[in-house]
């Protein structure tokens, strides 16, 4: 497993799309698969450092763990900011709605969960971690002759 | 990649051009465009996101913003977004409310 840490701030968003880019290259994820593991990423990402640390006056790092296996890429967000579950939010009803009657809050969080195969979150020793797993596309049968 | 916008103003037609990655720490660039757009009376607005290599929710809420700030009744057209920029916003229901367009197309965005 691979750590990055970095300073929880919106600053951070590019190193950590970075690092999820390299991490999901060496996985063997395919472009989409990787472009959408970083979106899920992203979203999670800035709701820590904008809502997490510095609404409510703190500052904190956010680790970036990488864990290749089998059969795809694990990344893990780990940050001291306020206790915080997405899957308490109330994710938007609304996705239909024309734009100007639209909430603007809970599109990050709904984007983070559709864009990985598995969205987890637990909060342990005093810290939230954020789970993404992507998995690599299965081998589509062989058509060699 | 590092975000950049341009602005220009065609008559009322207010052209944002977005380039690189588009996240919330640059959202507010985004924003600010949008608002300078309403101020300038625009009545279309178009996102040129031709060389939009990334766009996270921060983008979204910049359409939201724009349709709240420039009035319901402001079309929106979105020139040339990629593969994956385009499902994110097919993904939450977005392309209900702008216009999708390949390339910018003169005889639909101008028409009077």
């Amino acid at each position: 497993m691979e750590t990055f840490v970095v300073p929880g701030t919106v600053e951070s968003l590019g190193p950590i799309r970075e690092f999820v880019r390299s991490k999901a290259a060496e996985a063997g994820l395919d472009k989409k698969r990787a472009y959408r593991l970083q979106l899920a990423v992203d979203e999670i990402a800035s709701n820590i450092a904008l809502h997490g640390y510095q609404e409510q006056g703190l500052a904190g790092d956010i680790a970036v763990q990488a864990e290749i296996g089998s059969d795809g890429l694990t990344i893990t967000l780990v940050d001291s900011a306020v206790p915080y579950d997405p899957y308490s939010r109330v994710l938007p009803s609304d996705l239909d709605a024309p734009l100007q009657d639209r909430a603007i809050g809970g599109l990050g969080v709904y984007l983070a969960i559709n864009n990985v195969d598995q969205f987890l979150y637990r909060f342990d020793d005093g810290h939230n971690h954020n789970i993404f797993v992507a998995l690599r596309e299965r081998e589509s049968p062989s058509t060699a002759t | 990649m590092a975000f950049s916008l341009t602005s220009e103003a065609r008559g009322r037609i207010a052209v944002i051009t977005l380039i690189g990655e588009l996240d919330a720490s640059v959202a507010g660039q985004f924003r600010d465009a949008v608002e300078q757009a309403a101020r300038a009376d625009a009545d279309r607005l178009v996102l040129d996101m031709t060389n939009l290599d990334y766009m996270a929710s921060a983008g979204l809420r910049g359409l939201v913003f724009a349709k709240q700030k420039m009035g319901a009744n402001v079309d929106i057209f979105v020139v040339g977004a990629h593969d994956a920029v385009f499902e994110t916003i097919e993904m939450t229901g977005f392309h209900h409310s702008v216009f999708m367009l390949d390339i910018y197309d003169a005889a639909q965005i101008e028409a009077p």
